[in-house]
C-alpha cells in the first residue's frame, strides 16, 4: 500500500520535471537578445530619457559603423539605492549609472566593482544637475527658498533617502544651503540653524516615494504643494505640460554629480571592450551634448550648458566637496544629522 | 376605483427593503470598486483608441503580458498538482504533525508578498543559503523568469489546496470503496472515481491560482530584476510606466488585466454548476 502511494508520488515528480523542462522553452524571447551584443544597464530613475532616446541609439550606430556588430541595451530604472541593492543581490548588470558616489563605493566594497572609476574621464562623473523646488502654478504658498518649505501648512513631497539618491542630494542641498547662507550673514556657518531648517522642512513631508521619478509622478497627479527634485525633472514636467508648475531656484543649492561604474564581476571578457568604449563614450562631446539636450548639465564642456537656454542661473552653487566628499558627507550629514537628529525626532 | 387602492397597498411580495438594499449595495460598491475601475478605463482611453492600441502593442508591453501569462501558467500547473497531492495526503491520512502541515501550507496567504520576495532572495540569491553553493557553478535562479515562477508558486501556494481540500474532506468514500471492491487498483480508483468528482474544485482552484499569479507584484519586483523586455512582468510594467509618468501606457495594460480577471471570474461563476454536476 505504501509502495503504491510512493509510485504515485514518483510519477507526479517525473511529470513535473518534464513540465519544468518545457517551461524554459515556452518563455517569450527577451526583446534585446534577438541577435547582437547585449549590454545591461541599471540607471537611477531620471536617466531614462537621455539614455533611451539619445545615448543608446547614438552609441549603437557609432559602434556598428566602426565595428560592424549590433549592440542592444536592456535597462532598468529605479532609485539609486534600490538598483545598488539589486546589483549587490546578484542582478546581472554590466554598467550602473548612479545618483550618488556612495552607491559606487558600496558596489566596490561588495566586490562587484574592482576597477577604479575615478580613473575614468571626469573622475567617473557623467553629468550633473542642480536641485530645485517645484511648486504649483502661481506659487500659491509663496515659496522662495528651501527654508520656506518649513512654513506651517506647506505639503511637501520628498523622495525617500533610504532608496533614492536624489533624496540624499536634497537633504544635503537644504542643509548646505542654510550653512552657506548663515556663513554669508554672520561670517560663521551655523549648524544649529541648518538643523532647525531641515527639521522644519521634514515635518512638512507628506509622502516619501521610492525615487525622484516616483516623487515627480505623485506631484504630477496633483498631490502636495511642493517637491524638491533635480532641475531636469522640473523642465521635463514643463515639457509634458500635463500639470502646470513653476521652478523655484534656491539662492544656494547643490549640484548633484552622477557616476557611472562598470560592474566588473558581471562583464564577460568578450564584452569588456564594448563596455569600456561605452564608458568612454559618455564623456565625449556628442554624449555630453545629448545630456544637455535632455536638461542635464555637462560635466566637462561648460560651454555646452549655454546651448540649453532653459537651464537656470544659480546664485551660489556648491557640490559634495563642500562637505568634504561622500566619504564624509554620508556619515556626518545623512546619518549624523538627518537620520539621527531629524528623522528620529 | 375605490376598491383598487386597498389592493395596491396590499401588493403581496412587494418588499420595500428589496430595491432599497440592492440600491444600497450598488451605492456602497461605487466608491469602493466601480469608480476606481472606471477611472482605469477612463485614463487608459482618454487619449483615444489609437494611442490605447499603440500602448498595448508596444513590444515591451506585449513581452510583459506574455511573460506574466507563461510564468503564471507554470506556477498554476505546479500548485494544482501540489494542491491535489497535499489535499489527498492530508485528508486521507492522519498523522502526527498533520495540522502543523495544514497551517504551514496556508501561511503564504498572510505573509506580506515583499517578505515572500526577499525570503526567496535569501535562499537562492548569491549570498543565500542554497544560492551561495550554486553561484560558483554558474547556476542562478534569481533575476530570471524562473524566479518569477518561484515567487508565484510561493504566493499562490495555498489557493488550489484550499479549494480542493474541503471537497476531499466531504467526499463520500462509498464510491471509492465500491471501486476497490470490484478490484480497481488505488491509482485506477483515483483516476476514474476520485479525480472526476474533484473536477470542479480543480478547475476553480486553477483559475484562482492563475488569476492571483498574473496580478502578483510585491514578490516579483524583488526577485525578477525588473528588466524591461527581459524579466519585467505585466504588473511591474504597469508600475514602471506609472512611475515614469506614462499613466496612459500603464492604464492600457491595467485594462487588459482587469478584463482578464473579469473573464476568469465569470468563467468561475458560470462553470461551477456545470462542473459540479455529475
Amino acid at each position: 500500500m505504501w509502495n503504491r502511494t510512493f509510485n504515485g508520488a514518483v510519477c507526479t515528480l517525473i511529470s513535473l520535471f518534464g513540465l519544468a523542462l518545457l517551461t524554459v522553452s515556452c518563455l517569450p524571447t527577451p526583446i534585446a537578445e534577438r541577435g547582437g551584443i547585449n549590454l545591461t544597464v541599471y540607471g537611477f530613475s531620471i536617466m531614462k530619457e537621455s539614455l533611451e532616446k539619445s545615448i543608446y541609439p547614438a552609441f549603437s550606430a557609432k559602434w556598428k559603423l566602426e565595428h560592424g556588430s549590433e549592440v542592444n541595451f536592456t535597462s532598468s530604472f529605479a532609485g539609486s539605492e534600490t538598483i545598488t541593492n539589486q546589483i549587490l543581490q546578484g542582478v546581472k548588470a554590466d554598467i550602473a549609472i548612479l545618483s550618488i558616489e556612495r552607491d559606487a563605493d558600496r558596489l566596490k566594497q561588495g566586490g562587484f566593482v574592482t576597477s577604479d572609476w575615478h580613473a575614468f574621464p571626469n573622475k567617473g562623473i557623467v553629468n550633473k544637475t542642480p536641485f530645485v523646488i517645484l511648486v504649483r502654478q502661481g506659487n500659491p504658498k509663496g515659496i522662495r527658498d528651501f527654508a520656506d518649505l518649513g512654513k506651517p501648512g506647506v505639503k511637501l513631497i520628498h523622495p525617500d533617502p533610504v532608496s533614492s539618491g536624489g533624496a540624499q542630494w536634497s537633504v544635503l542641498g537644504i542643509y548646505g544651503s542654510e550653512l552657506i547662507k548663515s556663513e554669508k550673514e554672520s561670517g560663521e556657518p551655523d549648524p544649529a540653524r541648518a538643523l532647525q531648517t531641515l527639521r522644519a522642512v521634514w515635518k512638512n513631508v507628506i509622502s516619501t516615494p521610492g525615487s525622484a521619478r516616483e516623487a515627480r509622478t505623485q506631484f504630477e497627479t496633483g498631490y502636495g504643494d511642493a517637491l524638491i527634485t533635480y532641475e531636469l525633472e522640473g523642465l521635463l514636467m514643463k515639457d509634458s505640460q500635463k500639470t502646470p508648475v513653476e521652478i523655484i531656484v534656491p539662492q544656494a543649492t547643490i549640484l548633484s554629480e552622477h557616476p557611472a561604474v562598470v560592474i566588473d564581476r558581471n562583464v564577460s571578457a568578450a564584452n569588456r571592450p564594448i563596455v569600456d568604449a561605452f564608458i568612454q563614450y559618455l564623456s565625449t562631446e556628442e554624449a555630453q551634448r545629448a545630456f544637455v539636450k535632455h536638461h542635464f548639465r555637462s560635466i566637462s564642456f561648460e560651454n555646452l550648458n549655454l546651448e540649453n537656454q532653459r537651464l537656470a542661473r544659480i546664485e551660489r552653487e556648491f557640490t559634495i566637496d563642500y562637505f568634504g566628499g561622500w566619504p564624509r558627507a554620508y556619515p556626518e550629514v545623512i546619518e549624523g544629522v538627518f537620520k539621527n537628529q531629524v528623522q528620529r525626532k | 376605483m375605490s376598491s383598487l387602492i386597498p389592493t395596491m397597498r396590499h401588493v403581496r411580495g412587494f418588499d420595500v427593503a428589496r430595491p432599497l438594499s440592492i440600491g444600497m449595495l450598488v451605492f456602497m460598491m461605487m466608491p469602493l470598486v466601480f469608480l476606481p475601475l472606471a477611472s482605469i478605463f477612463y485614463f487608459g482611453t482618454i487619449q483615444g483608441l489609437d494611442s490605447f492600441w499603440a500602448a498595448l502593442t508596444a513590444p515591451e508591453a506585449v513581452f510583459a503580458l506574455k511573460l506574466s501569462m507563461v510564468t503564471s501558467f507554470w506556477a498554476t500547473v505546479f500548485n494544482v498538482f501540489f494542491g491535489l497531492f497535499a489535499a489527498y495526503v492530508l485528508s486521507r491520512y492522519n498523522f502526527w504533525g498533520r495540522n502543523a502541515l495544514i497551517v504551514t501550507i496556508s501561511l503564504p496567504t498572510a505573509i506580506p508578498t515583499a517578505v515572500a520576495g526577499f525570503a526567496l532572495l535569501l535562499l537562492w540569491g548569491p549570498y543565500g543559503i542554497l544560492g551561495r553553493y550554486l553561484a560558483p557553478h554558474g547556476i542562478q535562479t534569481m533575476f530570471t523568469a524562473g524566479a518569477i515562477i518561484l515567487a508565484n508558486v510561493f504566493v499562490t501556494f495555498p489557493l488550489a489546496f484550499g479549494v480542493i481540500k474541503p471537497v476531499f474532506d466531504t467526499m463520500s468514500r462509498s464510491l471509492e470503496e465500491a471501486s476497490a471492491t470490484i478490484g480497481a487498483t488505488r491509482i485506477q480508483t483515483f483516476w476514474h472515481v476520485t479525480l472526476p468528482s474533484l473536477r470542479g474544485a480543480i478547475v476553480s482552484g486553477a483559475l484562482l491560482t492563475f488569476a492571483r499569479a498574473v496580478g502578483e507584484f510585491g514578490s516579483t519586483i524583488l526577485v525578477s530584476g525588473n528588466l524591461a523586455g527581459r524579466t519585467q512582468s505585466a504588473p511591474l510594467y504597469i508600475f514602471a510606466k506609472f512611475n515614469e509618468g506614462q499613466i496612459e501606457a500603464a492604464n492600457a495594460i491595467a485594462i487588459v488585466l482587469a478584463l482578464f480577471s473579469f473573464l476568469i471570474f465569470s468563467v468561475l461563476f458560470f462553470a461551477r454548476d456545470w462542473l459540479d454536476v455529475d
